[in-house]
């Protein structure tokens, strides 16, 4: 099946571009493929650069060197605005727009100018257990834990191709947590979206990945399928990274 | 006023001196460099103004207007240094603002159409759309600094550029008008506008001069709101790179 995202050789460098001696190596020869339904859980300890590898995958931010593909058309020749549309960030830390949480729900269909989907909205609230919240309360009130799911459902009515989705659960409780991966996999199956999850649980990344790259070394050193990369990562690094998380969980 | 009655006013500029010298606020250099620059600047505009009203050559008050518009320009872009394309931007909408307050006024007859009246009504009305382009971009700059996280998620869900910064523009232009309305609600009750005051004490009927200043206050609202709108949407894209990233 040909690969919906793509890229190759992307290398970033961060710190002040204008002083070159003050510039660090985040990350080079980053390079793989995403297939439409795949399921990759994208791991590394903090530093590595994972979650601006999915900034500039969804063209929030640039590489230095390196090029990104959707559909085999390069960056280059897509319109950032269509790129989006197609490839959708959630962040880490939500952002909830001024005005009501249905302010906020219509969002895209108020962007794009296409009919606002309730139906859909309704389901997800539901799914995410959000349905006991008043849709007429301004965004701003709702709870941390609220505002990811709500953001949540915000992106997923954008029906974009590809979902990168930056340690949506951290803030999260144990049965939200487990809601909102139980509806991302019915959204993958359902659908068809190609989900790339950053995550530090490796409960999750097991569970909701089929694949899984591991970033160390400053770059992407194992892109393997899941179940392999749990049993028998090739790297020493990521055989650390596998007993620490291990030894945390079991903490 | 005679030439020795300048002179006295000289008596304020050493009362202001005295203070510095005697709270030793070190400042008698530059209270010396602001009354010749002042005294030299204002006496040099009466004698060109003078010269203008009275040669009635049109291109010279075409020229003096468009040199005002282009100080007034440079000057508001300052704030802004970093945003390049900013100052030609500002300059044509103070240039628009600056020709519809004028087909207004001299359009339905309000004023005589002679320069007498044109350059000082366009000298405010320039002065004032210059304070507001300089709030504007300053809020403006802060507004993107603060909303970065409201405009990026709205990039991240395929807004255009217009749409993702239209919460920012929109407070941006409030806070822009927000001086000269409050003026126009206090004018008279707490200051008394220095052009009336001007024409009082040249000695023209106060009526009169309330009449001229209700001219000015209303055509300055409507040129900081006419600017600050048009301004909002010459520039916002400026705020953006080519791949419509935050810069």
């Amino acid at each position: 099946m040909p690969d919906v995202l793509e890229f190759r050789d992307l290398k970033k460098r961060i710190g002040d571009a204008k002083q070159p001696g003050e510039q660090r190596l985040l990350f080079e020869r980053v390079s793989a493929a995403v297939g439409p339904s795949d399921r990759i859980a994208l791991l590394g300890v903090s530093g590595q650069g994972k979650s601006t590898l999915l900034r500039i995958l969804a063209r929030l931010d640039v590489p230095d060197e390196g090029e990104i593909l959707l559909d085999g058309t390069p960056s280059d020749r897509v319109d950032p605005r269509l790129w989006r549309m197609d490839v959708c960030y959630v962040a880490q830390h939500s952002v909830m727009l001024p005005g009501t949480i249905e302010e906020n729900l219509r969002t895209v269909s108020r962007l794009h100018d296409i009919p606002f989907d309730r139906k859909l909205a309704e389901r997800l609230i539901g799914e995410l257990g959000l349905d006991g919240v008043d849709l007429r309360k301004q965004a701003a009130e709702l709870s941390g834990g609220e505002k990811q799911r709500f953001a949540l459902i915000r992106a997923l009515l954008l029906r974009s191709k590809v979902l990168l989705l930056d340690e949506i659960t951290a803030s999260l409780d144990r049965g939200s947590k487990e809601r909102v991966e139980k509806t991302l996999l019915k959204w993958n199956a359902q659908e068809g979206t190609t989900q790339i999850w950053i995550t530090h649980d490796l409960e999750q990344a097991r569970l909701v990945s089929r694949r899984t790259w591991f970033m160390a070394r400053n770059t992407l050193l194992e892109d393997t399928p899941t179940e392999t990369f749990f049993r028998a990562p090739e790297a020493a690094e990521a055989r650390d990274f596998l007993r620490i998380g291990t030894d945390e969980v079991q903490i | 006023m005679t030439w020795s009655a300048l002179g006295f006013t000289l008596l304020f500029v050493v009362v202001t001196m005295l203070v510095s010298v005697w709270k030793k606020l070190g400042l008698e250099r530059d209270i010396a460099i602001a009354t010749v620059r002042a005294a030299a600047q204002l006496l040099a505009v009466g004698y060109v103004l003078h010269f203008v009203f009275h040669s009635e050559k049109t291109w010279l008050l075409v020229a003096i207007i468009v040199l005002m518009i282009g100080i007034a320009s440079w000057n508001a872009a300052q704030k802004v240094r970093e945003l390049r394309g900013a100052v030609w931007r500002i300059a044509i909408a103070i240039a628009f603002t600056e020709g519809l307050l004028m087909s207004i006024l001299l359009g339905l007859g309000i004023v005589d159409a002679t320069a007498q009246y044109i350059i000082p009504l366009s000298g405010m009305s320039i002065g004032s759309s210059m304070i507001a382009a300089g709030l504007f971009f300053h809020h403006l700059n802060r507004e993107v600094q603060s909303s970065r996280g409201e405009i990026e998620t709205l990039l991240a869900l395929g807004a255009t550029a217009k749409q993702a910064i239209q919460i920012s523009l929109k407070r941006s232009v409030k806070f822009s008008m927000i001086p000269t309305i409050d003026a126009m609600k206090t004018v008279g009750l707490v200051q008394l506008p220095g052009m009336m005051t001007g024409m009082i004490v040249a000695g023209a009927d106060p009526v009169e001069a309330v009449r001229y200043q209700i001219l000015i206050a209303f055509s300055l609202a409507c040129s900081t709101a006419v600017m600050s709108m048009l301004l909002s949407q010459f520039c916002y894209r400026l705020w953006f790179t080519k791949d419509l990233r935050v810069r």
